[in-house]
């Protein structure tokens, strides 16, 4: 095991180089539980949390800027969050638990990319981007197209997020929506989450987004099910076409939390509220 | 790695791995052993303490987290005048049965009452959510928490 904890952000960058698979530590309340229970084996850590660069939460022009490593109650916190985007706000009050939120990071729950994210599904409706960078390159990435399969990502060895950025107007005029299903409130795994946002005028859904956790390999967008329903009036909706194609973008699994049957008919319950709202 | 942090309001120093756990640190090289170890997982909060005034679980905290900072344990906190006042609300409440919980759920309730403190049931479940009482006894440490909340103010 290696332990580097890199002098200034150019520093970490020069750190990502040297072709080894690292971990990056910020909050550590996911990768301790690994390592501690030998799901990770002899890690080399790289120590980010002291990296002033990559926290903080800031507005420029119509966008917002989130610091991968801002924490959990920092966003919750944030004036520039209740301000612009309630849905985050009001969503992740019972993200894990109040001594959880002071140390995870908005950056760890994607990057560790968990199916159960409780962030994830909320930024994927408000579109959300990740701003990547290495050494030699900065790119942007749109959260939907981030993950690969199960825990994996587009990110390379040299590679870290360092902001989520979403637009200032990503809720504005819309109806969003968030639901957690999971055992007790607080530090609950979700069996089941949904968020979503829309937007129906003259009783037409106009637009909407639609994106579930828990259900997949990772928390991904419903594309099917928002393609059939937009431009439709509530009643012109048959749920049973919604369902037969939500079977075929999301494959729930049976675990220790819930059987799939379970998860299959929250989700087309909590989508159905959605959308009768 | 040398770690250098303020305990329980001293300046200390120490050479330690600096993965090791917070928890570890506290109770084998400091001695203190107010704050338990329970799941190991964040998930019970008997290991909370406060790093820069917030609390976190420690079990999951790494050593190299304390660096710079200012950590309080169960230990430093109940001899302030707020902490002893949380404790004799405690103890005329009867809210402790087997007490292995209770370092986390003062320190909890502690930070709860220095950052809100208003006498609200809600928002107390809310800030003691992280902390589980396997003798269940959480209507007293409410009602305990409720009554260090109107005395303090």
């Amino acid at each position: 095991m290696k332990f580097i904890k890199p002098k200034d952000i150019d520093n970490l960058y020069e750190t990502l180089e040297n072709g080894e698979q690292q971990y990056l530590l910020a909050g550590g309340t996911d990768i301790n539980v690994q390592i501690n229970n030998g799901t990770i084996r002899d890690p080399n850590i790289v120590y980010i949390s002291h990296l002033k660069e990559l926290s903080g939460i800031k507005e420029k022009n119509d966008h917002i800027y989130i610091g991968s490593t801002t924490s959990f109650k920092d966003v919750i916190e944030s004036r520039i969050i209740k301000k612009y985007l309630l849905l985050v706000h009001n969503s992740l009050q019972n993200f894990a638990s109040p001594l959880i939120q002071t140390s995870a990071t908005i950056g760890g729950n994607i990057a560790n990319g968990s199916p159960t994210a409780d962030v994830i599904p909320i930024l994927l409706v408000l579109d959300a981007k990740l701003i990547i960078c290495s050494k030699s390159n900065t790119h942007e990435v749109l959260l939907k197209d981030f993950f690969t399969g199960y825990k994996k990502n587009v990110m390379k060895n040299n590679e870290l997020i360092t902001k989520i950025v979403i637009d200032k107007n990503a809720e504005a005029k819309q109806q969003t929506f968030y639901k957690k299903v999971g055992s007790r409130n607080s530090l609950a795994i979700a069996k089941v989450s949904v968020a979503g946002v829309k937007k129906v005028s003259h009783e037409k859904i106009e637009n909407i987004k639609i994106a579930v956790g828990s259900l997949t390999e990772y928390p991904r967008r419903l594309f099917e099910v928002e393609k059939y329903v937009t431009g439709k009036k509530l009643t012109e909706i048959d749920f049973e076409k919604v369902e037969e194609l939500l079977s075929t973008e999301i494959t729930p699994i049976s675990d220790l939390r819930s059987d799939k049957e379970y998860r299959y008919h929250v989700c087309v319950n909590l989508i159905r509220t959605f959308l009768n709202e | 790695m040398k770690i250098n942090f303020i305990l329980n309001r001293q300046n200390v120093a120490i050479d330690v791995d600096p993965m090791k756990r917070l928890l570890d640190v506290l109770r084998e090289d400091f001695d203190l052993l107010g704050a338990k170890e329970g799941c190991g997982e964040g998930e019970c909060g008997a290991c909370t303490i406060l790093l820069d005034g917030k609390p976190v679980t420690s079990c999951i905290t790494n050593a190299i987290h304390a660096e710079g900072k200012e950590i309080e344990t169960v230990e430093g906190i109940s001899q302030t005048e707020l902490g002893k006042l949380i404790i004799d609300c405690f103890d005329e409440t009867n809210a402790v049965q087997c007490g292995f919980c209770f370092p986390g759920f003062f320190m909890s309730s502690y930070n709860y009452i220095k950052t809100d403190g208003e006498r609200n049931l809600d928002k107390i479940k809310k800030a003691l959510s992280g902390n589980i009482c396997r003798c269940t006894g959480y209507k007293k440490i409410f009602e305990s928490v409720m009554l260090a909340c109107e005395r303090a103010n």
